[in-house]
């Protein structure tokens, strides 16, 4: 058709603020046909333009449609469009292709430009005007007709080019348009509400052949991926025959985003595509859903540099890795960006970084003095934030106060610490964690009256919902001695309590049992404990996620070890074999090697001290020469936490071994004196 | 449910009839299902005419407004309600259509409960809708957690072509869990599986969201900013009177704050991320409060240093930030505006 019209058009120079027609070498002012359009001749300008550019009918109409189109006149230029019959042309196009059958390899590749097997001139006009009919239609809102013309452009390509046109061949107009129909496409069904269909235009968009360039392949990738996320649509998985054997295929649309968002990232990091800002945010968002936040700090880690500045970036991966808990990892990044040459008044790092070094005793010292700078910079916007550091210095001194160096300097640390909560609890006086923590700090310093009050204010504040409220609630009783009340507590927890969660409240219900001297009934509630125990370690599988519990999960020796205590103050005595039989690791040697592995992970732990330390006090008995290590230990465990009752009775121990009465006798007093204000179990196993 | 659940279970079922697999039978059995619910309700809402069928049900607004006015009484969680039966006895009904007349109150319902629980109300009616879809998702899923391969690029994929060697198969992949397995719970109303349960009912909304009402979603956004308590950031003067009215002031002064675990956070920003980006006509009023509900728990999770909702929260805050700005709002599809035309 117009195979002879070759000439190269882009080389005029001609003055750019007048729109120009343009064909066959032949150039014609655009005012001469807008005034016939405006005036609905289109008839007239059609004839115009045939006469003066020399076109046939259904090329001036094509140009008059684009001139339409550009002018933002979309009727006038659909009407234009519907003149032309563009699927007979089609038609006439498919006729002129060559039969599939020759597929063009390197070896036959035609010799001369003349045998070109379809002629992609004839076929980029045609193409064009569809899309633009379907652009017109798109921005009249009627987007299901949009989306019919759009697809017959890819559908015709498909039909026209079977073989495929080489890269040296290809039209570069003809390429320009079959790209935007394949970036439209989608968009259009998506706009008209077909979302199965607009899966299947992205799928086939990404997966066939069309010679997209990089970014908008780019683009549709991210598109599809904030589809797949958002839609709320669940795509069915993927077209058998788009499966390679051997590759990965994603099952849903998260997996299917995911993969997308990753490639994209891969390309950018390679420089193959043009940075998207939105795609890193994309995929933080979809690995946050799924808890994979380290996987989100490998993207961020490898984005090329120069994108996010270095403490961006730290701050970022520093979130990223204390969601994955990963605390270390964290607190070494964020030590390097608020060091005073980078950005040492970033609010958001100053109190992630405080709350971290609360959950370690030996960071407790760094981690207050972020937070008192990040109390100081909650200013202005971010003065709400205040609370949120006292309460930060608040719980990182209560943590300090555990490895205190004297006796005044832990009631300094503490008294600071409670200051600092009450502080933040002017500001947040309805959060429930700070009440709790506010109780807690209470009753480690035995102020068991307002560790009650607050115990009660949070298990109303959050309903009964969290369950460490119900077992501080049982602990404070416990520790005031009033055992059936702590009982009635740890029974309405159970009630609360779903089955496979109630592990440490029926520890604590045995224990208080003992306490209330009812032997037996302790045995009841520690063979059920048994039986909890042991069913969840069969049917925990990996993909099974304890809510609340986590953290807190009862050892299976620690309940056999109960047992056999129990059984042996009531004299049962083939009882007692079972459960020694049973607990095995209760041998005297490896029992000490466990505890000295715990004591070098950890050499401030005190319940190993106090545990090596009782060991050694039960053998000094026969073996004399352990007793002095066992007295160390021993009195190095009260300077770090001087309420612990077991210290001090395995400290009178081995005094009496040693045959200092007098200070066993001490000793003794003490153990017994704290006993009346002792929790079954410590408060620093909730917080 | 989304997600792998979704390859053990059948797809969607389409609401419309035109399925030729249905039997005669079953088709009366559903029309009778529906107009049981439909008598059932018109006793209840009294102020607007009910519609005839299920479909136009669906998009009455009006119908809608009403149910939501006496959803949000005060005594409206009770278990005699008569309005919490209606709800739990059409979720009953295995009818896909009245199983999305249940869910779009979701978000009300959800709202409501969560934030009347300090106020220690009865709320039987709620507790017994939540639970029922529960027990639906539990039954759905059959003991299988949500999950997803985090894929690796090394191996080759659909999407790309991988130069590494294909290694032994591509079992290599990490498993995260989207969802975990649910524990049947009967009739208990564990208080500590509270979160968990309504958690599994934000899920099951937002595998149909795409199929709700905006005002559905206004009123999910609008207790998201409840929950999370943080829309009152300049702080009252006030010293809260020593009244035994104190936990209804309190309900007032605070708006609902609640707890707000990963179980319950997750599904949140999903539907928020919907409402955000995934909605199929633009809708400036969705947006705009799903932005806001997106800022206050951004706010929670820095009050909670929660770092995965910061992340997720502050990631949507971002996208959105681009999304308005004119820079980003280029049309790729556009053809060139070029001075010479030509043929």
């Amino acid at each position: 058709m117009l195979e002879n019209q070759s000439k190269e058009l882009s080389e005029n120079r001609e003055d750019e603020i007048t729109r120009q027609l343009c064909a066959n070498g032949l150039f014609m002012k655009t005012t001469e046909v807008e005034a016939k359009l405006d005036e609905g001749n289109i008839q007239e300008a059609e004839s115009s333009l045939r006469e003066g550019l020399s076109l046939n009918s259904e090329e001036a109409r094509a140009l008059l449609g684009r001139l339409e189109y550009q002018r933002g006149n979309l009727e006038g230029a659909l009407r234009l469009f519907e003149g032309i019959d563009l699927q007979a042309e089609i038609q006439r196009l498919q006729a002129s292709a060559p039969p599939p059958e020759k597929p063009v390899t390197k070896k036959n590749r035609p010799r001369e430009p003349q045998q070109q097997p379809v002629p992609q001139h004839a076929a980029s006009l045609v193409l064009e005007a569809i899309y633009l009919k379907a652009k017109s239609l798109q921005k009249l809102g009627r987007t299901t007709e949009a989306a019919r013309e759009c697809k017959s452009v890819l559908d015709s390509v498909e039909k026209v080019f079977q073989q495929g046109i080489s890269d040296a061949q290809v039209d570069t107009r003809l390429q320009e348009t079959v790209s935007h129909a394949v970036e439209l496409l989608p968009a259009l069904f998506k706009d008209s509400g077909d979302y199965q269909e607009a899966i299947s235009a992205y799928r086939r968009a990404l997966l066939s052949q069309w010679n997209l360039d990089n970014d908008s392949c780019a683009r549709i990738q991210k598109d599809f991926a904030v589809f797949l996320l958002h839609s709320g649509v669940e795509a069915s998985p993927p077209s058998l025959a788009s499966q390679v054997e051997g590759s990965y295929t994603p099952r849903n649309n998260l997996e299917e985003a995911i993969l997308l968002l990753m490639i994209l990232i891969k390309k950018f990091n390679s420089g193959k595509a043009k940075w998207d800002p939105s795609v890193i945010e994309h995929i933080t968002f979809a690995l946050s859903l799924c808890s994979q936040t380290s996987v989100v700090a490998k993207q961020l880690e490898e984005v090329m540099p120069g994108v996010f500045t270095r403490v961006e970036r730290w701050n970022s991966l520093a979130l990223c890795y204390s969601a994955a808990g990963q605390t270390s990892a964290a607190v070494n990044l964020l030590r390097k960006s608020l060091h005073k040459h980078e950005q040492p008044d970033d609010l958001v790092a100053l109190l992630l970084a405080a709350k971290l070094c609360s959950e370690e005793p030996s960071l407790a010292a760094e981690g207050a003095g972020y937070a008192e700078r990040g109390v100081k910079n909650a200013q202005g916007m971010d003065e709400h934030l205040k609370g949120v550091g006292l309460r930060m210095l608040g719980l990182c001194l209560g943590k300090q106060a555990k490895v205190p160096t004297s006796d005044f300097e832990r009631s300094r640390l503490q008294s600071e610490s409670l200051k600092a909560l009450d502080g933040a609890i002017a500001f947040e006086h309805n959060n429930p964690d700070l009440i709790f923590e506010l109780g807690v700090q209470y009753a480690e310093q035995r102020n068991l009256k307002a560790a009650s009050r607050y115990a009660k204010e949070f298990i109303d504040a959050t309903g009964g919902s969290v369950l460490k409220g119900w077992r501080f609630l049982a602990l404070v009783l416990s520790a005031q001695q009033r055992f059936s009340e702590a009982e009635v507590v740890t029974d309405a927890a159970l009630d609360e309590t779903a089955k496979w969660d109630q592990g440490p409240l029926l520890r604590l219900k045995a224990k208080l049992k003992i306490s209330q001297s009812n032997p037996t009934e302790a045995v009841e509630t520690y063979r059920y404990l048994l039986a909890l125990v042991q069913a969840q370690r069969k049917s925990f599988g990996p993909l099974r996620t304890l809510s609340q519990m986590e953290e807190d999960k009862v050892n299976e020796f620690e309940v056999w070890h109960g047992l056999a205590y129990l059984y042996s103050s009531l004299s049962h005595w083939n009882d007692v074999e079972v459960c020694r039989m049973w607990e095995g690791r209760k041998e005297f040697k490896p029992a000490l090697a466990a505890f000295l592995d715990g004591l070098l992970l950890d050499e401030s732990s005190v319940p190993c001290k106090v545990a090596v330390g009782a060991l050694l006090c039960e053998r000094g008995k026969e073996y004399q020469p352990t007793l002095p290590v066992a007295r160390s230990l021993l009195s190095d465990a009260l300077r770090i936490d001087p309420t612990n009752r077991k210290a001090w009775y395995y400290l009178g121990m081995v005094h009496k071994h040693d045959g200092r009465i007098t200070d066993a006798t001490d000793c003794f007093q003490a153990a017994s004196m704290l006993e009346e204000s002792d929790p079954i179990e410590s408060f620093s196993t909730i917080l | 449910m989304s997600e792998s659940a979704s390859s053990h279970d059948s797809p969607p079922a389409p609401t419309i009839a035109g399925d030729s697999q249905t039997t005669a039978a079953n088709e009366s059995d559903t029309n009778a299902k529906c107009q049981t619910a439909i008598q059932s309700l018109s006793s209840i809402v009294t102020t607007t005419t009910i519609p005839s069928t299920i479909s136009l049900l669906l998009d009455d607004s009006a119908v809608s407004a009403a149910i939501s006015s006496l959803l949000q009484r005060p005594d409206s969680g009770s278990g005699d309600n008569n309005l919490c039966r209606w709800l739990y006895d059409t979720f009953q009904s295995t009818e896909p259509s009245l199983h999305l007349l249940v869910l779009r109150f979701v978000p009300l319902i959800a709202g409501l409960y969560l934030s009347r629980v300090p106020l220690r109300q009865p709320q039987a009616g709620f507790e017994a809708v939540l639970l029922a879809l529960y027990a639906h998702e539990t039954t759905s899923r059959a003991d299988q957690a949500v999950t997803v391969n985090i894929p690796d690029l090394s191996h080759p994929s659909i999407y790309h072509e991988s130069k590494g060697p294909a290694k032994n198969n591509s079992t290599c992949l990490n498993i995260a869990v989207v969802s975990s397995t649910l524990d049947p719970h009967g009739t208990i109303r564990e208080s500590t599986r509270r979160a968990r349960i309504v958690g599994v009912a934000l899920e099951l909304y937002y595998s149909e969201i795409a199929r709700m009402p905006r005002e559905s979603k206004l009123d999910f956004c609008g207790a998201c900013e409840k929950w999370a308590g943080q829309n009152g950031e300049t702080r009252a003067g006030v010293v809260p009177e020593e009244e035994e009215s104190v936990a209804v002031a309190r309900s007032e002064k605070d708006g609902g704050r609640i707890p707000l675990p990963w179980e319950l956070v997750q599904p949140m920003m999903r539907i928020l991320g919907h409402c955000l980006m995934g909605m199929k006509v633009e809708d400036r009023e969705v947006k705009e409060a799903a932005s806001k509900a997106c800022q206050s728990l951004y706010l929670r999770a820095l009050h909670d240093i929660n770092p995965k909702a910061i992340l997720a929260a502050g990631s949507l805050l971002r996208l959105r930030e681009m999304a308005l700005d004119p820079k980003n709002q280029i049309d790729h599809t556009e053809i060139s505006n070029d001075n010479v035309l030509s043929v």
